[in-house]
């Protein structure tokens, strides 16, 4: 195990959270002076887009190239918005964060709308986070008084206010659009795009959404460069440092600050403690509930979005949940899919009855009353579902179906050839 | 009934939206206040939120109904959130649910008989690396065995009493 | 304009036109549930997946999300998509009720229709169904939502269309619920829409419920009877009983949708008290003998008193065919023209939009395009409730609606009101006050790209309108015209208009003074439309004889001395003009009879057998003008003749029921002076504003029993410093002392009435009918009770 540098988790020490005074003595809003008094907006975008940083909050989508869309000349009110909506199993790394070191988000949010010049940031966090909520509060407060947020940002002209909104519990509002509504007081069904954020978001307005840790890596890119930045990943292509949030069948689960390209063997190993209770290691999630399962033979993928797409998955909110040799994975499915399908907004049919749908046949497998037709409509429940909702969550509640499918088809059939579930 | 809001809070409320232009910003912010305030948001809640963002009340409620964190119903004076996702499923998190399904003698989506606590099956509560877990009023805990929660539990009969 | 290949056809669509509209333009109806032509596309249903075969993002797609592309092609009909749309019918269907034998929409279930087209047919999941408990919604629509299928159209017409409050989308995921807050009537003007517009069982019309099978429904395109507007209704019976009225579809009027007075207010027709039967001094006699006798009566006395002793009047209820007719028998007998607007102020208002406007009349549509809206003394929800609509469209889609009116108008959008006193408008529009307000409004309108003046007739009259008609020419420029929406009284108002010969204000004074021995009234009541109502009864008890046409009980039909019952618009044939000189027909809907739940009590079969259909005599007016005249032409002869004589009304023996209508062609007579009030001197002291009210003001819905709930009893409405100047507080009993007489009303204040005024509401059958909208205010005083 080596040492692997911290950006995110530098300030982290267990119960403990970092504020203004001591985030300053370790370097803290450095990257904020620098960004204002030594640099342009337009070159820290492309500062961050020659960094390689990729979204965080599941899409992975490049972030220098989203802001590049983003029309930095119209004039304002222009919207940051910081996506801590964080409600997918297995996802708690935003969280982890806030609770450790709420000034990274500040900071990273003041030089993003910089870059962007954007005049009014919002942070939408979910309902449970109610230590994370009072933290950036407090966050807020000590930036604001000590001239890092408001009027005329350390003398540089450029203003900045930043809000925190707590929502009340729904997975849907972490898809960008439902969370512009959601925001706004509206019924928080997703919007069609185009039109596309930048062109109309919160409030008709240019607004960019990002996720806390793609934010708060910002001031680290512009402390450290592109280049550094970029070696910190053990891929070619990928950069940086993720937070990993372990969890499931492993000895130890906890959130760690990693190089994208770990190998999945090395962080279960090593930094998982290993499968719990001396089992073997069956299956994971590795990227949150909506990433497709790996298999014992995708031990050695480096984690990273190329990689594992190559394994038929996904990087997603880099949330690794692992799966021992007792598990039974149409029960595991199963648990997923009535998550997914509980927490659909209800806005467009594949989710909404489509899904329902799904969990009903998994049940039914599940309970041993399945036959040869429900794996077939299994199947092409799948393959209609899949691509055809109206947003992302319901192709997202495809992933688990998909690797099931694709990995664990037998045990599909054991259990219809049983009549009960083989693990019971 | 008991009080929705204290007048002060009415009258920050009110002094917040005339500054901001755009007031139904604040409808989970008022909902959520009631909430806390009354433990639930009955009709008259939401009656009250809508006087003040000028809104009418069903224009309310179809936001308050979405969130399954906005009580509509009454519910205990802990309401007891267990988590039944992945994570925690996969950490005995159903065995658990049943534990406090028995030491409260309740189904999910019931109240205990004195009152105390309402049984409502939730997602993820993102404290995963801490599973199973289970939040009461916006206190997380985890992770969890039978004893833990008898434990807390029996601190919060303790806590009502007092 | 890109061109695209759907299914190996080609077609060219505007630019932003979608997939789904292109193959909707070749005729290929694409399964669809969220997708509503007025309400636009969502994507929230995905029943209208293609195939998108060659295209910038090719692939399955859906149609209604898909902008057009130039060289695109789609099919419609891949194995990939047929499946897809077989698996939205089956999600759909998982939580249906299948409870179609006693499900009022069967007939014209669109989820029965999509579900067949989708390919779904084998239901594979076996778990239980999620239910719901329904509201009350009120006497108009019926909830079973159960049926529903999420398609968010009830929602997206209520709201956003509509600009309804108190109706919305509830919860998630698979438990939305569309309904109110809590039980109690759907508070929007326009709320029976959202049963048009629900394609399954879900909302259905609570007072249609359970009396027809559709396929047993008889139907017909008709035109709403209610205001001047003239929008497309399909009205349908069964049992000789007008049962239930729907929106049409006309894209240059009403679009879609109607208001609820036009969907509801049809009970004038099923009506116990209607005239059913001809009568001739005061006992029955059948129709060819009434028609003898009336010949006889008016020959006597045009030979022994001359011709000027016969008077007619026609009217703006009756269709432009008998219209036509009565104006033909005046002359024959070289009796005076008919006088077809009894309320001279209202006859001149017509005149200058028959007249100088007709050029620069805008449709309903083109309100709903136009970016900015002047409305000068109207009150749409009342005068024209689907103009309210409009105006909301318009703001929608970011234009702007500014109203000067004296009353507490309320619209279902964002609008500027001016509270102006009537005398005050007439008086900016003459350049002579407010000149600030009004210069601003001129640069505005200069400065819109699609400006449309609306103006009440009512209040701004024949002086009004004409200004009105300077306004719009001084704003016109060589890009665009500025258009004009007058509001007449009535649905055929311009039709009459359009055939009135020189003024006549006379018409009292004739009577009066023994001139006139007989007069002739054709779907008219001179006794509650001539603004001087009192006097004007007394007159006509004078006469010698009073020969009525008509199809409502009204002063006329009970005096008469002949009375040939006519036929409702739904019982006959016949064209109505609209306000913006829009030529529509309407067809027979239902046979006149009485309906058997009045003459069975809703017993079946009835106890009494008679050969004839109980109270089948009424004939359309027409019919029985021809009767009178011996004319045999067909309907279609009698508008081609038309057509011929009056150049104006080129196409009129074209026109289809249920089509879009034509407009009659623009003239510019001369304008016609409005006598020479001093209008603006009347401003300043207290006087009193008769004005029609959202339900019951017109003659038709008064007696629409279906509308009780929606009915506002009399008050007197001021603004609360008039109350409190003389001591008055709202909701108290008062004295209003006019010359037409005293009355008691309770007294209501509301902010928005200019100061000065009081309005009273129109209210046919109520004390308060002496007060006839139409005219200028009145003198007139309030003062609390005696105690
Ligand atoms: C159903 C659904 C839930 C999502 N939840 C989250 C979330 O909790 N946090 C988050 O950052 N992004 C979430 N996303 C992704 C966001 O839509 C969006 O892509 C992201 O916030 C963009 O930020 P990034 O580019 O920095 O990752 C979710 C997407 C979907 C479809
Ligand atoms: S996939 Fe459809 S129903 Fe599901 S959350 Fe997205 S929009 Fe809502
Ligand atoms: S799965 Fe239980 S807290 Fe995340």
């Amino acid at each position: 195990m080596k040492q692997t540098a911290q950006l995110l988790f530098k300030n982290r020490r267990p119960g403990e959270t970092v504020f203004l005074k001591e985030y300053e003595r370790a370097g803290g809003y450095l990257g904020l002076k620098q960004a204002l008094r030594e640099m342009q907006p337009k070159q820290i975008c492309e500062l961050v887009k020659n960094s390689g940083l990729r979204g965080r909050g599941g899409a992975g989508f490049p972030t220098g190239l989203k802001w590049s869309f983003f029309p930095a000349d119209k004039p304002a009110p222009k919207y940051l918005v910081c996506n801590c909506d964080e409600m997918e199993p297995g996802t708690y790394k935003d969280g982890e964060l806030l609770q450790a070191d709420p000034h990274q988000l500040v900071e990273g949010m003041i030089i993003s709308a910089y870059a962007l010049q954007a005049d009014t940031g919002y942070i939408f966090i979910r309902y449970a986070y109610r230590e994370q909520f009072a933290n950036l509060q407090r966050a807020i407060a000590e930036a604001t008084e000590a001239g890092y947020l408001g009027k005329d940002i350390l003398g540089s002209g450029f203003s900045f206010e930043l809000h925190v909104h707590g929502s009340a519990g729904r997975y849907i509002l972490g898809e960008e659009t439902a969370l512009l509504n959601g925001l706004e007081g509206v019924r928080p069904n997703p919007r069609s795009k185009p039109p596309f954020p930048a062109v109309r978001g919160l409030f008709g307005r240019p607004t960019t959404v990002n996720n806390v840790e793609t934010l708060s890596n910002i001031q680290h890119i512009v402390t450290g460069g592109a280049a550094r930045f970029r070696d910190l990943a053990l891929t070619v292509d990928g950069a940086g440092t993720k937070l990993y949030g372990l969890s499931g069948h492993l000895e130890r689960t906890e959130c760690f600050e990693l190089p994208v390209g770990i190998s999945l063997r090395e962080i279960i190993d090593e930094y998982g403690g290993g499968v719990w209770r001396g089992r073997r290691f069956k299956s994971c999630l590795p990227g949150g509930a909506s990433t497709p399962f790996l298999t014992s033979a995708d031990l050695d993928v480096q984690l990273d979005y190329q990689t594992l797409e190559a394994v038929g998955s996904r990087f997603g909110t880099g949330g690794v949940t692992v799966f021992d040799d007792r598990t039974c994975m149409v029960a595991a499915t199963l648990n997923l899919i009535r998550f997914f399908a509980r927490e659909s907004c209800g806005w467009c049919t594949p989710c909404r009855d489509g899904l329902p749908l799904v969990a009903w046949l998994l049940e039914k497998i599940e309970h041993g009353d399945g036959t040869r037709d429900d794996l077939q409509l299994l199947k092409s429940q799948y393959s209609n579902i899949s691509g055809n909702s109206f947003c992302a969550l319901a192709e997202g509640a495809m992933g688990p179906v998909d690797g099931l499918l694709r990995h664990f088809e037998q045990e599909l059939v054991d259990h219809i050839e049983k009549g009960r579930c083989p693990f019971s | 009934m008991a009080e929705l809001l204290t007048a002060e809070q009415i009258d920050q409320f009110r002094a917040h939206i005339a500054h901001i232009e755009h007031p139904r910003e604040l409808i989970i912010d008022l909902l959520r206040a009631v909430q806390d305030k009354h433990g639930w948001v009955p009709d008259e809640g939401v009656e009250l939120v809508a006087g003040l963002l000028g809104l009418t009340p069903l224009e309310v409620e179809e936001i308050a109904t979405f969130y399954y964190k906005i009580y509509r119903r009454p519910v205990g004076r802990y309401p007891i959130h267990i988590c039944d996702s992945i994570c925690c499923w996969s950490r005995g998190g159903e065995a658990l649910a049943e534990h406090l399904q028995k030491s409260l003698d309740i189904a999910p989506g019931e109240t205990s008989a004195d009152g105390l606590f309402t049984l409502l099956p939730t997602c993820c509560l993102g404290v995963c690396g801490r599973a199973p877990a289970m939040m009461i009023g916006r206190e997380s805990y985890g992770p969890l065995n039978n004893e833990d929660v008898d434990r807390v539990l029996a601190e919060l009969r303790q806590e009502a009493q007092a | 304009m890109p061109t695209l290949t759907i299914d190996n056809q080609q077609v060219t669509v505007p630019d932003g036109n979608t997939v789904f509209e292109a193959a909707e333009q070749l005729g290929i109806v694409v399964p669809h549930f969220c997708y509503h032509h007025a309400l636009g596309a969502v994507g929230a249903c995905r029943m209208c997946a293609v195939t998108v075969v060659e295209g910038s993002m090719p692939g399955m797609k859906m149609s209604c999300m898909t902008p057009a592309e130039e060289g695109m092609v789609v099919e419609t009909g891949t194995a990939q998509a047929e499946g897809f749309r077989e698996h939205v019918g089956e999600w759909l269907m998982t939580n249906h009720p299948h409870d179609c034998p006693v499900c009022d929409e069967g007939g014209e279930c669109q989820l029965q229709e999509m579900t067949i087209a989708s390919g779904h047919g084998l239901r594979n999941y076996r778990g239980n169904k999620r239910t719901y408990q329904n509201q009350d919604l009120g006497p108009y629509v019926a909830q079973e939502m159960n049926r529903c299928i999420q398609c968010y159209r009830c929602v997206r017409t209520y709201q956003d269309y509509c600009g309804g409050r108190d109706f919305g989308a509830m919860g998630s995921r698979q438990r939305v619920f569309f309904g109110r807050f809590r039980d109690g009537m759907l508070e929007s003007d326009f709320s029976g829409n959202i049963v048009d517009v629900c394609p399954t069982g879900v909302l259905t019309d609570k007072t249609f419920r359970f009396k027809t099978r559709l396929w047993d429904l008889e139907q017909a395109p008709s035109i709403c009877p209610h205001c001047s507007l003239g929008c497309a209704t399909v009205p349908g019976g069964r049992y000789r009983e007008l049962q239930r009225v729907v929106s049409g579809v006309n894209l240059q009027t009403n679009g879609h949708f109607i208001c609820d007075r036009g969907r509801f207010g049809s009970g004038y027709v099923n009506h116990p008290a209607r005239p059913r039967h001809a009568r001739a001094g005061g006992s029955r006699v059948s129709v060819t003998d009434a028609v003898d006798s009336l010949l006889r009566r008016i020959s006597e006395t045009v030979s022994q008193h001359g011709p000027e002793a016969v008077a007619m009047v026609g009217s703006g209820r009756a269709s432009l065919e008998a219209n036509l007719l009565l104006r033909q028998w005046a002359a024959e007998l070289n009796c005076p023209p008919p006088v077809f607007e009894l309320h001279p102020r209202r006859a001149r208002a017509i005149r200058q939009t028959v007249g100088t406007l007709s050029d620069h009349l805008a449709s309903l549509r083109q309100v709903r395009k136009s970016d900015l809206v002047v409305v000068f003394g109207a009150d749409p929800l009342a005068e024209a409730p689907m103009l309210a609509l409009a105006l909301r469209q318009v703001v929608r889609a970011g234009g702007r609606v500014v109203v000067l009116d004296p009353r507490p108008v309320e619209l279902p959008c964002e609008f500027e009101h001016h509270p102006l006193t009537q005398e005050k408008i007439l008086c900016l529009l003459a350049g002579n006050c407010e000149k600030e307000l009004f210069n601003r409004l001129l640069q505005d309108l200069m400065a819109a790209r699609r400006p449309v003046l609306v103006g009440g007739g009512d209040l701004l009259g024949g002086v009004g309108l004409q200004l009105l008609g300077h306004l719009t020419e001084s704003c016109d420029n060589d890009d665009r015209y500025c258009l004009v929406h007058p509001l007449l009284p009535q649905a055929n108002s311009f039709g009459a208009g359009l055939l009135e010969g020189p003024e006549q204000t006379d018409l009292l004074e004739r009577l009066e003074s023994g001139r006139v021995r007989a007069l002739i009234c054709l779907e008219s009541d001179p006794c509650s439309e001539h603004p001087e109502a009192g006097r004007m009864q007394l007159a006509i008890s004078r006469l010698d004889y009073l020969a009525v046409f008509d199809y409502l009980p009204t002063h006329a039909t009970k005096r008469a001395d002949l009375l040939l019952p006519t036929t409702t618009p739904v019982e006959g044939d016949g064209v109505f003009i609209n306000n913006e000189g829009r030529m529509q027909a309407f067809a027979r809907v239902l046979q006149p009879g009485v309906p058997l739940a009045v003459t069975g009590q809703g017993n079946h079969p009835p106890r009494e057998f008679v050969p004839a259909t109980p109270g089948c005599h009424p004939r359309p007016a027409w019919q029985l003008l021809q009767q009178v005249l011996g004319d045999e032409r067909t309907l279609h002869g009698l508008r081609q003749a038309a057509a011929e004589h009056e150049s104006r009304l080129e196409g009129l023996s074209d026109l289809q029921p249920g089509g879009e209508g034509l407009r009659v062609m623009p003239s510019s007579q001369a304008p016609v002076e409005e006598s020479t009030v001093e209008i603006w001197s009347q401003d300043g002291d207290l006087r009193l504003l008769p004005v029609q009210v959202r339900y019951g003001s017109d003659h038709a819905s008064c007696l629409s029993d279906k509308l009780t709930p929606r009915m506002t009893g009399p008050q007197l409405i001021v603004h609360p410093q008039e109350a409190e100047k003389r001591q008055l507080k709202a909701g108290e009993t008062v004295l209003l002392k006019t010359a037409q007489g005293t009355f008691r009303f309770p007294l209501a204040c509301d902010e928005r009435v200019v100061r000065g005024r009081v309005i009273v509401p129109c209210l046919p059958g109520t004390p308060l009918e002496i007060l006839v909208p139409g005219g200028l205010s009145l003198p007139c005083e309030i003062e609390g009770e005696a105690p």
